[in-house]
């Protein structure tokens, strides 16, 4: 709760300024956007003045003029309409306005609002409208030439709902806008500047930025996985178009140990700012998790390996089969790196708690170790039966993988039920399809076994109780409940840790009580001087774009270190609800396009990718749904 | 087939089909500058609005690329439809004040139109429909859209023009409502955005009938001999 001499956010206006007891706005702003010394708001959601002396009309002349760079253009009323507004405001401060133009200015506000095409244009001069209103008689002033304009300085932001709940914060109207044009060329080249691994991520991402679509509440989201990957596949149809840059040549060498995601996307922006980068990869491939963590039916090794590829053209080397056994930073140094970057990603499977699980039983393996033995080609002989237990995308990696290898029956046992699980609902479904067991709510509390081979595992049955810090509803075994279930194979798959004594070597890295390495979240720097560490290792088992955008921040933060410089923080919605406009107006519905996924038949003879991507005209045609929401945010600096 | 409304005409209309295409066959006028019924619908002049009935309030859309619903209640000539149409037309004019086009709808809609400035103007008011026509019928998308966006130095959004792509079919010309997209004839020689095509005479009659480069995309596309394209319409 703040007080401010003004605001319209939202629609509801708490006006401060006339001397009586001030009213608090419920709104954290300017606190909130992190930006300091804010003396005025104007946003799509209404105008905020903490100042009183804050200048309303050179605000909303230069917030019109950030949304005349936003609108496209496709729709004429948005178009013209703030280029008319801004050609008012303008004859007004040259002294040649009328009182009447405020009233044409209020009335195409209103025709914009209602008649623009795009979400952006419906909601972008809400808070102009307010200025006028309630700042009305500064606009008079002006009118009579009793007012002079100020110079102020403004900061600027702009994100949408999708582009907020997306870790990499993706320009994702942007991108989708190019598809629909047909710039399928341009499209890439804008995703590719936040996520360097647009074919991947197009495939394995569970698109945290469809849940906040605004068409969600309507005909369903956007399908903006899809959109992604069929950018990146026609580029890959049309031959694979190297990653482009101008490089300015660095001397300082930058060393990344993990060649996942994290590790790669730090690598290839640390590479375009010009700085050497060696990377250092324990296993025969690079990739991280997303080479050894991930089947090929959801993701193709060649669409990985041709965009690993693309970043060691731009001249990253990767050190395969080259584990560093303790992290031993003067050795680092003597050989000239002036950085470190830890992205040893979470590779070691969490213990279950069941009596015997580290005994070493035949027929017990770990999940990753699973995944990661059979992603490097380790024949795995199919069995009759294959208990996995978890409730995440691991295990249903592991249960699906274990479908088209062959085993006889696969089930999966969860603690808590279907609507806890964490794995996301379409690979659920598919789970089910090509024929997966699920049982809920039971765990293994011992693992059977005779003559050191499972034989089955013992289980216990569980009830849901309150909810517990992760806004789930605790399990709590159910006492007497134990039964067992025979099978001659158990992979556990609930969780992952990351394999830090040979990240705690000589140089002592903190740790977290999670056995994850503790770094600042804005810096990524960790205890030791000159290293940095992110994705898994920091956060623990997160999605991929997560540790991607982590890798990132990393450049930018080792780049600022290097020039010994600050990072500059920018402006942030956190908290602030970028789905909310004023007025919606209609929407018509438009499902979305449909892929073809392979016929449930055909999975288990092998690892075929399940899901085809959009070709160019169905990319073309989804990408006109989308509503193009926009949000800008302009404020004036203070002094 | 589902039940619709428009202004309290109980009527039923072909599924998936556009409130403008079920006003069209009802002979109810609405104005637009941006639709072509062989084009898939654009929105971009904002003149077709109308207003339908969602949770029991009216709200605006365009009616050429909004589908029918069953049970849809549509008002194409309210006051309230009337005024956003008017508006729309006034930006339309303020912009575009001498493209006789616009000045005419600008009239019919109720603005007022100045005679001091002459309709001589062949302005591009970005309707897309060269765009539209390129890409869906002649399929080659030599035009696109240039649009302004986040992070893209754009001045004014433009249609660009791609000449490797061109075949010189003039498409574009045919439907551009302004007279933007000028089309000469100069003997041998067509011109196009700026593009000089040489033409092919018909072997029967002789008259130079189309493009070469138009005459070997159709050859490709379809798969004839280029050598049994070389007669004009009329003498086929």
């Amino acid at each position: 709760m703040n007080t401010a001499s003004f605001s319209s956010w939202k629609g509801k206006i708490v006006d401060n300024r006339k001397g009586k007891a001030a009213k608090s706005v419920d709104i954290k702003f300017p606190a909130q956007l992190g930006v300091d010394n804010v003396s005025a708001v104007m946003g799509w959601n209404g105008l905020v003045v903490m100042d009183p002396d804050a200048d309303i009309i050179s605000l909303t002349m230069n917030y019109l003029k950030e949304a005349r760079k936003l609108s496209c253009g496709e729709c004429s009323v948005c178009r013209i309409g703030i280029d008319r507004l801004l050609d008012i405001f303008g004859k007004m401060s040259e002294g040649d306005g009328n009182k009447k133009d405020l009233f044409e200015v209020q009335q195409i506000i209103r025709g914009v609002s209602v008649n623009s095409k795009c979400n952006f244009g419906r909601s972008v001069l809400f808070p102009v409208l307010d200025a006028i209103k309630y700042y009305r008689s500064d606009f008079l002033a002006l009118i009579k030439g009793e007012r002079k304009l100020e110079t102020k300085e403004y900061s600027y932001a702009v994100t949408a709902p999708c582009m907020e709940a997306c870790p990499a914060s993706l320009d994702i109207p942007g991108y989708i806008e190019l598809i629909r044009n047909s710039r399928f060329e341009e499209s890439l080249n804008l995703i590719r500047e936040k996520c360097i691994l647009p074919g991947v991520v197009g495939r394995v991402c569970p698109h945290p930025c469809e849940d906040a679509c605004v068409r969600q509440d309507i005909d369903g989201p956007l399908s903006i996985r899809l959109l992604k990957r069929a950018v990146a596949d026609y580029d890959l149809q049309e031959g694979g178009s190297p990653l482009t840059g101008t490089m300015e040549e660095k001397e300082e060498k930058v060393a990344i140990i993990g060649s996942g995601p994290a590790g790669l996307a730090a690598a290839y922006n640390l590479r375009l700012m010009g700085y050497k980068v060696t990377i250092f990869e324990t296993l025969p491939r690079a990739g991280g998790m997303a080479t050894v963590g991930i089947p090929d039916y959801r993701l193709p090794k060649d669409i990985l390996n041709h965009e690993i590829d693309l970043i060691k053209r731009m001249g990253v080397e990767i050190k395969l089969n080259n584990k560093v056994e303790k992290l031993n930073l003067k050795e680092l140094q003597k050989k000239g790196y002036k950085a470190v970057f830890l992205a040893v990603g979470a590779h070691i499977g969490t213990k279950i708690g069941a009596e015997g699980e580290d005994k070493g039983y035949e027929g017990f393996v770990d999940g990753v170790e699973f995944l990661r033995d059979m992603n490097l080609g380790k024949k795995v002989q199919p069995q009759k039966k294959v208990v996995v237990v978890g409730g995440g995308n691991t295990a249903l990696d592991c249960a699906r993988s274990c479908v088209r290898i062959g085993f006889d029956n696969v089930e999966i046992i969860y603690r808590r039920s279907r609507a806890e699980m964490p794995a996301s609902d379409e690979e659920i479904e598919e789970a089910e399809k090509e024929g997966v067991k699920f049982n809920y709510l039971m765990t293994p509390v011992k693992i059977l076994e005779k003559d050191g081979k499972v034989t089955g595992v013992e289980c216990i049955k569980m009830r849901l109780g309150e909810l517990d810090e992760s806004g789930r509803r605790r399990p709590i075994p159910v006492k007497g409940s134990e039964f067992t279930m025979d099978t001659v194979m158990v992979i556990p798959a609930i969780g992952q840790r990351p394999d830090l004594p040979a990240m705690t070597g000589k140089d002592k890295v903190e740790v977290t009580d999670w056995g994850t390495i503790k770094a600042d979240l804005v810096s990524y720097k960790t205890n030791i001087e000159g290293v940095f560490a992110g994705g898994d290792c920091v956060t623990g088992p997160a999605i991929l774009i997560d540790a991607l955008d982590m890798g990132n921040k990393v450049a930018r933060s080792i780049d600022c270190y290097l020039r010994g410089e600050d990072l500059k923080r920018e402006i942030s919605f956190e908290g602030v609800n970028t789905r909310e406009q004023r007025e919606q107006g209609f929407i018509a519905e438009k499902v979305a396009e449909k892929v073809d996924l392979l016929d449930v038949d055909k999975r288990s003879e092998g690892f075929t990718e399940v899901e085809s991507g959009y070709d160019v005209s169905e990319a073309m045609r989804e990408a006109q749904r989308c509503l193009r929401c926009y949000r800008l945010m302009v404020c004036e600096q203070a002094g | 087939m589902v039940n619709i409304i428009i202004d309290g005409r109980k009527i039923k209309a072909k599924e998936g089909s556009t409130i403008l295409e079920n006003a069209e066959e009802l002979k109810i006028e609405i104005p637009t500058l941006c639709h072509h019924k062989e084009l898939s619908p654009f929105g971009a002049c904002r003149l077709c609005t109308v207003e339908v009935k969602t949770n029991g309030k009216w709200k605006m859309t365009t009616s050429c690329d909004t589908a029918v619903d069953q049970g849809m209640e549509i008002r194409t000539d309210s006051d309230k439809v009337r005024e956003s149409r008017r508006l729309s037309a006034q930006l339309l004019y303020y912009k575009y004040p001498t493209t006789a086009v616009v000045r005419d709808m600008a009239w019919k809609l109720g603005v007022e139109v100045s005679e001091d400035a002459k309709a001589e103007g062949h302005d591009c008011i970005l309707c897309g429909l060269c765009v539209r026509a390129c890409r869906e019928i002649v399929d080659t998308g030599a035009l696109t859209f240039r649009d302004r966006g986040l992070g893209r130095d754009i001045d004014e959004p433009r249609i660009e023009f791609d000449p490797k792509l061109c075949i010189g079919c003039g498409s574009c010309a045919y439907v551009c409502p302004t007279g933007y997209v000028k089309m000469e004839a100069v003997e041998d020689k067509r011109i196009i955005w700026d593009k000089v095509f040489k033409m092919a005479a018909c072997k029967v009659c002789g008259k130079y009938f189309a493009p070469q480069d138009q005459l070997e995309y159709i050859s490709k596309k379809t798969g004839v001999p280029l050598s049994k394209l070389y007669t004009c319409v009329n003498c086929r």
